[in-house]
C-alpha cells in the first residue's frame, strides 16, 4: 500500500503574536510541521507498518519550505521518503491552488492508494484542502476521520461525526482528513532524526507538474477578529451554583 | 574494549553561541559533530537578547556584523545612577567604538539560528527539538567513569567527547558532580522585556542614527537596594530592558522580581524612553554572577563545559558580558578537543588541553581582571547611597536658587556630608573599585 501524507510547513502558533486590535502577526513565527498534521503522519505510519506499505511525505508551498531543518522535521516523523514542491509562485496561494498542486504531485508520485492529511492547517484553518484535493484527483474524500485500518482489500474508516461515530468500508483510492485527536503522534527521537538525514528527498519542479492556471482571481479585502459575543455578566454562587449553571446553559441553548 | 563505535566524534549539547561556535569549529576541523538543541529551532528557548562584544566572533566569522542578524552597533554607553526621583548619567559616545565593531545588540531568536546555520554549513549535524536527559558514563581507561555519550528518551548517542553548552546552572555538568550547584549569592535572576518602538522613536530618544545604538547600564534605586542593576539597550525597532537581581538579596527583601521590574519601568529616569512602547516579549532567566569564583572544573573524562555552563560571565557593573566569553571558550574547547581526539586521549588529562587554551585566552585573562568585581558590587553603597550622593551633588550644581554659587569642591563636600556614606567607606570602595574594575 502506498500512502501519501500531505502536510503543511506553517508558522508555529507558539510564536504568533496577537496585536491589541486582535489581528495576528506571524512575522516573527518560526515554521514547523503544522500543528494538526503529526496525527496524519502517525496514522499513515501505523497503516503502512500493518500492511507492509510505504509512507511518502508531500508538501507544497513557497521556496522557503525546503530547508534542511524542514526536511528533517518531516522525515523524522515516520516517513520513508519525501516529495517537495517549493516554488515562490506559490507565495500566498489560496487553498484551492494548493490542492491543485498537491493533486498534480500525487499523480506524479503514482500508484497512491491513500492520501492522509490533518484536519486543517494551523495558520489558515479553512479545512478546505483535503476535500478539494480529493475532488481534483476524482477520488472519494472523507473528513473527520478518527481511525483507519486495512481490511478486506480496502480500508475500514471510523468517522467522528456530530450525529455519532460511523464505521465505513472503503475500496479504492481515498483522501482521509484526520481529526486533531485521532491518535497521539510519536515524538521524534535522536535516532529518528539521524535516520531522517539519510532518507531520500525528491524536489519536484512546479513547472514540470500538470497544473492548470488558476481561473479565478482571489483578493482578501479585509480581516478582523471573530466577534467575541456579548458577556452576560451573570455570577452564580452558593451550593446550587452547578445546577444553576446547567439550567442557565440550557436556557441559553448552549448545551 | 567492547564498547560500540561512537556515532560521532563530538556531541555538542546546546545551540546557543557557545555550542554553535564549538560545533562550527570542530566540524571545520574535519570532525563529525552533532549539535543537539532542545528548542524546535535554535534560539527559540532564548529570551530577548543583549549586547554582544563582537571582536571574538569577528575572528570566527570575519565581517559577521554585516552578515549576521545584528540589531545596532553600540557607539554610546551611558551609566546612570538612579535615586527614587532623579537620575545622574555618565555618557560616553565615540566613533572608535564603531570601527572595528566593538559591541552590537542582538536578539538571540535571530542570532542563534544564524550561528547554527553556519555550524550546519561547516558539516555539523543539527538536531533540534531534542532534550538530553542524561550523560552516558562507562568505566574509562584510567579506572574513572568516562562520559561516552548522551541519552534522550529511549535513544542513546555515543561520542568520543561531549561538549556541555547547556547554559547557566548546567544540568549536565551538575548531573555528574563536576560542578556544584552555585550558591544563591552567585546567582541572579534577570527579568527582561523586549519593548517594541518605531525605529525613529528609538533613534530620537537615544540620540543615535543609522545602525548605531546605545547601551545604558543603570544602578542605584532601580533595584530598591537589592544587589544588581538594570540595563536598557537599543535594537533596530525595539528596546531590551531589564533588571538583574541577586537571588539571596531578592529573597531577603521579600519583594518579587516582577514588582521590582515594574517599578523600574515606571521610574521617571526610564519611563520617557519606553513611553508608548509595546511589550513584545517578557520573561526571566537565571544569570551567573559569581565571576572567577564560579569557574571551577570545566573538563573531565570525555566531557568539556563551555560558555555560561562553565560560569563564564562578567558583571563589572558597567558592562555585562556572557556571549563573547561563550564564544571565546568555544574556540578554546574546539581546539583542545580536536587536539585530544588527534592524540587519542580524551580522558581528563587529554582534555586538559581545553583548560590550557582557555587559560591562555582573553576569557580567563578578563575573568582574572574582574575577579574582584562581584565582591565590589556587593558593597551595598554601590546600590543605594552613592546614587543619592551623586544626585544630591548635581541638584546643588544645577538648582539655581538665589543663593551665591559655591565652588564645585564645596558643593561636593556638602553633598557628601549629608550622605550616609563615610570618608572611610568612600576611600575603601574607591580603592576596591580601582582594583576590581
Amino acid at each position: 500500500m502506498k500512502i501519501v501524507v500531505a502536510y503543511k510547513w506553517a508558522p508555529n502558533p507558539q510564536d504568533l503574536e496577537v496585536r491589541p486590535d486582535g489581528t495576528v502577526d506571524a512575522g516573527r513565527a518560526k515554521p514547523a510541521v503544522s500543528e494538526y498534521d503529526p496525527v496524519a503522519f502517525e496514522l499513515a505510519r501505523r497503516l503502512a507498518d500493518a500492511t507492509g506499505g510505504e509512507v511518502v511525505g508531500l508538501t507544497v508551498g513557497p521556496a522557503a519550505i525546503d530547508t534542511p531543518l524542514a526536511r528533517k522535521a518531516a522525515l523524522s516523523r515516520g516517513l520513508d521518503r519525501l516529495v517537495v514542491v517549493a516554488d515562490d509562485a506559490l507565495v500566498g496561494a489560496d487553498s484551492t491552488r494548493l490542492a491543485v498542486v498537491l493533486a498534480a504531485a500525487v499523480r506524479g508520485i503514482g500508484d497512491v492508494d491513500v492520501v492522509l492529511t490533518g484536519d486543517s492547517s494551523i495558520d489558515v484553518a479553512e479545512g478546505q484542502v483535503p476535500l478539494t484535493l480529493a475532488g481534483h484527483l476524482g477520488w472519494l474524500g472523507l473528513a473527520r476521520v478518527a481511525a483507519v485500518e486495512a481490511a478486506d482489500g480496502g480500508l475500514v474508516v471510523e468517522r467522528d461525526l456530530p450525529a455519532g461515530v460511523s464505521v465505513l468500508h472503503v475500496a479504492g483510492p481515498v483522501v482521509l482528513a484526520a481529526t486533531a485527536d485521532a491518535v497521539v503522534p510519536r515524538v521524534a527521537g535522536m535516532k529518528d532524526i539521524l535516520a531522517a538525514a539519510k532518507k531520500p528527498v525528491e524536489a519536484l519542479a512546479l513547472a514540470a507538474l500538470d497544473v492548470p492556471a488558476p481561473g479565478t482571481a482571489l483578493t482578501t479585502l479585509a480581516t478582523a477578529r471573530p466577534s467575541q459575543g456579548e458577556r452576560r455578566r451573570v455570577v452564580l454562587e452558593g451550593p446550587t451554583a452547578v445546577a444553576d449553571l446547567v439550567a442557565a446553559l440550557d436556557l441559553a441553548g448552549a448545551r | 574494549m567492547t564498547s560500540p563505535e561512537p556515532d560521532f566524534d563530538v556531541i555538542v549539547v546546546g545551540g546557543g553561541p557557545a555550542g554553535a561556535v564549538a560545533a562550527h569549529q570542530l566540524a571545520t576541523a574535519g570532525l563529525s559533530v552533532v549539535l543537539i538543541e532542545r528548542g524546535e529551532t535554535p534560539g527559540s528557548k532564548n529570551l530577548s537578547g543583549g549586547v554582544l562584544y563582537g571582536r571574538v566572533l569577528d575572528q570566527v566569522f570575519p565581517g559577521f556584523a554585516q552578515e549576521a542578524p545584528v540589531e545596532r552597533r553600540i557607539t554610546r554607553h551611558v551609566t546612570t545612577f538612579l535615586t527614587p526621583d532623579s537620575a545622574v548619567s555618565l555618557d560616553y559616545r565615540g566613533g572608535p567604538l564603531a570601527d572595528p565593531v566593538n559591541a552590537v545588540t542582538v536578539l538571540r531568536a535571530k542570532l542563534d539560528p544564524w550561528l547554527v546555520e553556519r555550524a550546519e554549513e561547516a558539516g555539523a549535524f543539527v538536531m533540534p527539538g531534542v532534550r538530553v536527559d542524561e550523560l552516558l558514563r562507562e568505566p574509562g581507561p584510567h579506572g574513572r567513569p568516562q562520559v561516552v555519550g548522551v541519552r534522550a528518551g529511549d535513544d542513546e548517542l555515543r561520542a568520543r567527547v561531549v561538549v556541555a553548552a547547556d547554559g547557566v546552572n548546567s544540568f549536565l555538568a551538575r548531573s555528574i558532580g563536576l560542578r556544584p550547584q552555585p550558591p544563591e549569592h552567585h546567582l541572579a535572576v534577570g527579568v527582561k522585556a523586549v519593548v517594541r518602538l518605531p525605529r525613529e522613536a528609538v533613534e530620537d530618544r537615544f540620540g543615535v542614527s543609522g545602525d548605531d545604538g546605545a547601551a545604558h547600564a543603570i544602578v542605584g534605586d532601580c533595584t530598591h537596594g537589592i544587589g544588581g542593576g538594570g540595563f536598557l539597550y537599543t535594537n533596530t525597532d525595539s528596546l531590551s530592558v531589564g533588571v538583574v537581581l541577586r537571588l539571596d538579596d531578592l529573597l531577603r527583601s521579600g519583594r518579587t522580581a516582577i514588582e521590582v521590574f515594574e517599578d523600574y519601568l515606571d521610574h521617571p529616569g526610564l519611563a520617557p524612553y519606553l513611553r508608548g512602547g509595546e511589550i513584545a516579549e517578557y520573561g526571566s532567566h537565571l544569570v551567573a554572577e559569581g565571576g572567577l569564583a564560579m569557574v571551577g572544573d570545566v573538563h573531565t573524562d570525555g566531557l568539556v563545559v563551555v560558555g555560561e555552563a562553565a560560569g563564564l560571565t562578567i558583571n563589572s557593573g558597567l558592562t555585562v558580558r556572557g556571549m563573547d566569553l561563550a564564544v571565546g571558550s568555544a574556540l578554546a574547547a574546539a581546539t583542545g578537543v580536536a587536539e585530544a581526539i588527534a592524540a587519542g586521549d580524551v580522558s581528563r588529562d587529554g582534555l586538559a588541553a581545553y583548560r590550557r587554551h582557555l587559560d591562555e585566552s582573553f576569557v580567563m585573562a578578563d575573568m582574572r581582571t574582574y575577579a574582584k568585581a562581584p565582591a565590589f558590587l556587593e558593597r551595598t553603597g554601590m546600590y543605594g547611597a552613592y546614587g543619592e550622593l551623586a544626585a544630591d551633588l548635581f541638584r546643588d550644581v544645577f538648582s539655581l536658587d538665589t543663593t551665591p554659587r559655591r565652588h564645585l569642591a564645596k558643593v561636593a563636600l556638602g553633598a557628601f556630608k549629608r550622605s550616609p556614606v563615610t570618608v572611610r567607606q568612600l576611600v575603601s570602595d574607591g580603592w576596591a573599585g580601582v582594583r576590581a574594575l
